[in-house]
């Protein structure tokens, strides 16, 4: 969180220029109509969502903030692998609310958010009473594209799990994997970008082998990829071979490791070229988009993800709504939640200062996504952007990624940053501690 | 397990400092008349101008489809549909993709015949930035259309940079025939062969340039009957794909890849009408 948007000074100066219109407005009433700062709706209490809501408050203690999120523990998708390598205990991943309430005076409502309007400006709530914005939040995440993987509807994932939003489906995958025979096949099959989480189906397959040389030693990992390469591929294919032997195969888009069909009944897939894989265990990571509240806003296009002002994070198309986090076309920063988090951050600042009527100071971005193969054998990405030409860009020179010569000592310091790293981000996210 | 050094990666600075020495001035040949006169993104690029030779094209009746985002400029999906009737008398006979931010923007240059039944293609390119991507379709009565894409590319700071090939040569053809396509409505058929295809533009790791080595044409007959043809250039994908159509009718589908090497591959499968 280090590299997070501006530099202080800057930050003080706008707290104290809009400190000074600060009026608390009276719950309920829209706040343009009493002279206050303005009414700001975050839908979505993720990594986005969350962070978003909190800087609100943090930037502007006046404005009237409500987050709009259905559950009131929050399970992040980031260690839930370490939860199925057998590392974590799930609840470990979960968060809640109550900074966000007790602390920053967020209004958080567990609730959907069914429709959006923007023309009016309002956000219909699961019972059907609607919220009305000055600025609206969307920090969507994603959303399955059940019509995109012959085979792969709703109810197939309830027999081929996706676990790629963590919670029920996580719990599932990891009941079969322990119901699975030593001696059967774990296969994964991972998308075409974009997606949420880059390394996340090549951490997916280090933990599930984890598991399995711990306690089915017998048993094989199959990866089935619609790419022909992968984020720290040379990290993750050393890290196998050294950890794991040849335990897990990694199939690439071009020797026909594209799945094209699920018969989830059989736990057997097809690839593009005509060659059928069977399975013990059948995780699909499927094709997606941005979530579905997105598309009820009218900020996605064609791609189903949503363009933004990269300056700013608002949408390109509908105005007075910003969109965080997973859903956005935010490349080359990846679908992460240190990126959520920090887009959130520099969303948060265009609304305090837009409302405000202020300009913004210049923003940017920093991402790590750190990825664990074994206990105590982590590996990591970095990266800075800022806006250059009208675009989001790497910062040159910023970031980097492990070395692949790296000693043990290295790998083992690596993993215990990434609980570090976690814990950090939560804390800023959702104010909560490891227990 | 492969692991491989980038063939042609989507990256920008590295692609210029291993090409910038080979190319000069690069490809997009642009004079300063033409540039003045250009309206369209078509009309500033010179292999494009000659291609049209002076007629006007029509922008209806083709789509070319890509990735408005892409992540990896080493391998971007492509397609090209043409509204034809694919008749003895009136079909497309060619398709030509350029990319006109590529140092040499050729990308691909299809033929097809009414044999083929559909006017669809599509392969993985490679885009060396952000750019314009043109698709120019001309049919048997002389009629040419024209589509353009802008294609964004990126690298995203999660994904790799690879997208390259570990094969040496021509390896492993593949290809993908329904096993009873239905007569009268056009078979979609995908093929894939292992190959680097190397740019020529990109150094090893001592420093020198590693050779050109492409797959140049690619064949397809039923029955000794031309049925679509490709022309690659550098600008297609390490391990080329491909997809198009052929009108189902018994007989044996004869598939051949050609290296610039003049080393070739056959596949044959036979087709089976329902």
């Amino acid at each position: 969180m280090k590299h997070f948007i501006t530099n202080r000074r800057e930050t003080l100066k706008l707290l104290g220029a809009t400190g000074a219109v600060a009026a608390l407005g009276s719950w309920g009433v829209p706040a343009w109509s009493n002279g206050g700062p303005g009414h700001v709706v975050v839908v979505g209490g993720g990594f986005g969502g969350a962070t978003a809501a909190k800087y609100l408050k943090r930037y502007n203690p006046a404005l009237q903030v409500t987050l709009v999120e259905p559950v009131e523990r929050f399970y992040t998708c980031p260690f839930t692998n370490l939860y199925l390598g057998g590392l974590r205990e799930f609840e470990s991943v979960g968060h809640d609310y109550r900074e966000l309430k007790d602390r920053y005076g967020v209004n958080v409502l567990h609730t959907t958010a069914q429709d959006i309007d923007a023309a009016a400006h309002t956000v219909t709530l699961g019972d059907g009473s609607t919220l009305r914005y000055d600025r609206l939040v969307l920090s969507p995440g994603i959303e399955i594209r059940w019509d995109a993987l012959e085979g792969y509807g709703e109810d197939a994932a309830e027999k081929a799990p996706h676990a790629w939003k963590a919670g029920e489906q996580t719990l599932l995958l990891k009941r079969q994997l322990e119901a699975m025979d030593d001696g059967g096949v774990f296969i994964l099959s991972a998308p075409a970008n974009p997606f949420r989480c880059p390394p996340g189906p090549y951490e997916r397959v280090s933990m599930v082998a984890h598991y399995l040389k711990t306690h089915k030693p017998r048993s094989k990992v199959l990866l089935l990829d619609s790419k022909d390469g992968f984020s720290k591929q040379g990290l993750f294919m050393d890290g196998w071979a050294e950890v794991y032997g040849d335990m897990i195969e990694w199939v690439s888009l071009s020797d026909d490791g594209r799945v094209v069909r699920v018969d989830a009944d059989r736990l057997e897939v097809e690839t593009e070229f005509g060659e059928r894989h069977q399975a013990g265990v059948l995780n699909v990571v499927p094709p997606q988009k941005a979530g579905w509240i997105a598309d009820r806003a009218g900020v996605t296009d064609e791609s189903g993800w949503v363009p933004i002002k990269p300056a700013t994070f608002e949408s390109t198309q509908v105005s007075d709504i910003y969109v965080v986090g997973d859903a956005t076309v935010a490349a080359p920063m990846p679908k992460s939640g240190f990126v959520a988090n920090a887009q959130a951050k520099v969303a948060a600042m265009a609304i305090v200062s837009s409302l405000a009527e202020r300009e913004m100071p210049p923003a940017s971005w920093a991402n790590t996504c750190y990825s664990i193969i074994a206990p105590g054998y982590g590996i990591s990405v970095a990266g800075v952007y800022s806006v250059q030409d009208g675009a989001i860009a790497e910062v040159e020179g910023s970031g980097g990624i492990s070395p692949r010569d790296a000693d043990p000592d290295f790998r083992r310091r690596e993993a215990e940053h990434a609980v570090g790293w976690y814990n950090a981000i939560c804390q800023d996210t959702w104010g909560t501690r490891p227990a | 397990m492969r692991l491989t050094k980038p063939v042609f990666r989507g990256d920008r600075r590295s692609f210029l400092r291993s090409g910038a020495g080979v190319l000069g001035v690069g490809g997009l040949l642009l004079s300063a008349p033409s540039l003045l006169l250009a309206r369209q993104p078509w009309e500033r690029l010179d292999v494009v101008r000659e291609l049209l030779d002076g007629s006007e094209p029509s922008t209806t009746g083709i789509d070319l489809d890509l990735p408005l985002v892409s992540e990896d400029g080493s391998s971007v999906s492509l397609s090209v549909s043409v509204d034809s009737p694919m008749s003895d008398d009136d079909y497309v006979e060619s398709i030509h993709v350029f990319g006109a931010g590529n140092p040499n923007p050729e990308i691909a240059a299809f033929r097809l015949t009414p044999a083929a039944g559909k006017a669809v293609v599509a392969t993985r390119v490679r885009l060396n930035e952000s750019q314009t991507v043109i698709a120019v379709a001309r049919t048997s009565r002389g009629e040419m259309k024209v589509a353009t894409r802008d294609v964004r590319v990126t690298v995203s700071g999660c994904l790799s940079r690879n997208g390259d090939s570990s094969a040496m040569g021509l390896d492993n053809p593949r290809v993908r025939v329904p096993p009873n396509p239905q007569a009268g409505n056009p078979a979609e058929i995908l093929t894939l062969i292992n190959h680097p295809m190397e740019t020529g533009l990109r150094e090893g790791e001592d420093g020198e340039l590693i050779p050109k080595r492409i797959v140049e044409r690619f064949q397809v007959e039923l029955d000794g009957d031309p049925v679509f043809e490709a022309e690659l250039y550098q600008a297609v994908s390490a391990n080329p794909y491909l997809r198009f159509h052929v009108k189902p009718r018994a007989g044996e589908l004869r598939f051949s890849w050609t290296e610039d090497t003049g080393e070739t591959v056959e596949v044959t499968e036979t087709l089976d009408p329902a």
